[in-house]
């Protein structure tokens, strides 16, 4: 322990360097935010309010991934992640943030209704047909798909995510100062009520945001899927940040072989988690064949006059790109196990769960045939620049968290912190 | 003239003393040999130089085989043997021969697992020379053997043992095969 103290007080200039660090980062987010709002001139309001809760609800669910990875840590009382789980901790400082960027779509369900969740206005025609006004399966549904309850479970949700992350941040840093387990075993306690709640409110979140774009559909396996690239952008972000602090120096020595292949594993896990999920999804309702089901993946995969449509192709790059890829390569011991194998493969993912949610979201943009607007369009640029400006605030309350909340670089005082330093298969 | 004995045992008394012991025989280049101790040492695999196994390789195999037979399994049975369209769909589609597919893949990949464990360390094998070694069963309780082979191409009856008295070994014995 002693030892371990004196290597990791060092870190007092790299702090410093976070910070001129994160301020650049808030300039890049709010530069990126600039562009997206540019884009409301450019485009129309539409286009780009479905790409910004594209932007919107990847960064989410980075931060959701590493709450659940940080709750999932504690109550299964793991050794080998203490190292890694401050981090994830640093990370979760961005939920308030997100609250914040998440206010212009509560306030356009308001000023706006329809603009991004179409049922809102029942003005507006479903499938060509009826308004929403008279269409049965919305009436039916309507006790639930309605303004108020989508801004109160809004609101809830990021209640939820917000009072987690700063029960186990206040928990976890107070423990760095005054070394007593009890600290541990609140955060235990914490875990126990919370990976529940943080799985009901991350599912609602999913079937209000994405899910509701079209809402005559209905799929159970939605939450699970959209937890699936939950953990695995945490995991992948978890990947970046500790390959960073590792080149900038701050965990020379931290981390050894076995961290990295626990990582790898983990994330070779949730490939193949993800795969299950979004697999069965498909596979249920292809087999099932009932119109109300098949409609939302023939919307992404022909147009009215039958033939393919772009949106086909993204579904092939998911399916190849989000599963068989990363699974034949963290196949690979020797490429799971190292810094500089996953650092390649944690890009690739995080590149594919964007496009997954592109998929998910912007196909509820159709135009006058009925046909999703084609995938590869000037919304794809509206959708960079989100995810760089949320991105770029999230980045900004991380490092901000790294270099001023006071926390150790890991928790030096956490009761498995020598093993987790020492720790081997 | 006598059978050429198993091979060379030698005795220490710690962890820490086999470890370096493993050390000293890896570097010196041999191959058929072997460490016996009560507990897990760990890193003591790095200090035998042993590489990492195969298994994973048979196991790689395994799970092919088994998605290609799910796989040819329904294309058979659906498409060639019995043609019968069930609710519209296709006579053939990876779609519904994935569920089986992936199973097989799974339970065959289990089998060349366990398999190819017991391949590649000579299982079942109902004897081994060591157990007729006098205090061998003080290697469950609180001493750690080396066992050189005389099948090592390096072996010298003289150079090894003084290799394994160099490194700390006591009680250096010969083993009958």
């Amino acid at each position: 322990m002693s030892a371990t103290a004196a290597t990791l007080s060092a870190p007092a200039v790299a702090v410093s360097s976070s910070a001129s660090t994160a301020n650049k980062a808030l300039a890049v987010g709010v530069a990126g935010l600039v562009v997206t709002a540019l884009g409301l001139f450019v485009s129309g309001a539409q286009p780009v309010a479905l790409s910004y809760l594209v932007g919107l609800s990847f960064w989410t669910a980075i931060a959701i991934g590493m709450l659940m990875l940080v709750m999932i840590h504690h109550i299964v009382d793991a050794s080998w992640s203490v190292v890694i789980r401050r981090q994830f901790e640093h990370g979760l400082a961005a939920f308030g943030w997100l609250f914040v960027l998440f206010l212009p779509l509560l306030v356009s369900v308001w000023v706006k209704p329809g603009l991004v969740w179409p049922w809102m206005d029942l003005a507006n025609v479903v499938h060509g047909t009826v308004t929403y006004r008279d269409d049965i399966l919305l009436s039916k549904k309507s006790a639930v798909l309605n303004r108020e309850v989508f801004t109160v479970a809004t609101l809830g949700f990021f209640a939820v995510w917000v009072w987690l992350s700063a029960r186990l941040r206040r928990a976890s840093f107070t423990q760095d100062t005054d070394g007593a387990a009890g600290w541990t075993g609140m955060n235990r306690r914490t875990s126990a009520f919370g990976i529940p709640l943080g799985a009901l409110s991350l599912t609602f979140a999913a079937i209000f945001w994405m899910k509701s774009l079209e809402p005559h559909w209905f799929s159970t396996m939605y939450g699970v899927w959209f937890f699936s690239n939950c953990i695995r952008a945490g995991l992948a972000f978890g990947v970046f940040i500790m390959v960073w602090l590792t080149a900038r120096g701050d965990y020379r020595g931290v981390l050894n072989k076995n961290h990295w292949h626990c990582i790898g594993t983990l994330g070779h896990a949730f490939v193949i988690f993800w795969a299950y999920v979004t697999f069965s999804q498909y596979f249920l309702i292809w087999n099932a064949n009932i119109p109300e089901e098949t409609f939302w993946y023939n919307l992404r995969e022909i147009t009215h006059a039958g033939t393919p449509s772009q949106w086909k192709w993204v579904g092939m790059l998911i399916l190849f790109g989000h599963f068989f890829v990363p699974f034949l390569y963290l196949l690979s011991f020797r490429l799971k196990s190292t810094a500089s194998g996953l650092l390649p493969i944690s890009v690739w993912i995080v590149g594919i769960i964007l496009v997954d949610l592109c998929y998910n979201i912007l196909p509820v943009l159709k135009d006058s045939h009925g046909d999703p607007l084609p995938f590869i369009s000037i919304n794809l640029v509206w959708v960079a620049a989100s995810v760089v400006g949320v991105g770029g605030v999230c980045v900004w309350a991380y490092l901000r968290s790294l270099a001023t909340s006071g926390a150790k670089l890991i928790p030096i005082r956490d009761p498995r912190i020598a093993e987790s330093l020492t720790y081997h298969e | 003239m006598p059978a050429q004995p198993y091979g060379l045992i030698a005795t220490f008394d710690s962890a820490a003393a086999i470890y370096h012991a493993a050390e000293q025989v890896r570097d010196a280049g041999y191959r058929r040999w072997d460490c016996i101790t009560p507990c897990p040492v760990h890193g003591l695999d790095g200090a035998m130089g042993v590489k990492r196994s195969l298994v994973p390789r048979i196991s790689l195999a395994g799970g092919i085989t088994g998605f290609c037979t799910g796989m040819s399994l329904i294309y058979w049975t659906g498409a060639i043997n019995y043609k019968l369209t069930v609710g519209g769909k296709p006579l053939f589609s990876p779609m519904f021969a994935f569920p089986i597919s992936y199973e097989l893949t799974i339970l065959f990949t289990a089998f060349a697992t366990i398999g190819g464990m017991f391949l590649l360390n000579n299982l079942p094998m109902h004897h081994h020379p060591v157990l007729k070694y006098d205090h061998i069963a003080r290697g469950l309780d609180d001493q750690f053997f080396v066992v050189i082979e005389t099948a090592d191409p390096k072996f010298d009856s003289k150079l090894t043992r003084d290799l394994l008295e160099q490194a700390g070994g006591k009680n250096i014995a010969e083993l009958e095969t």
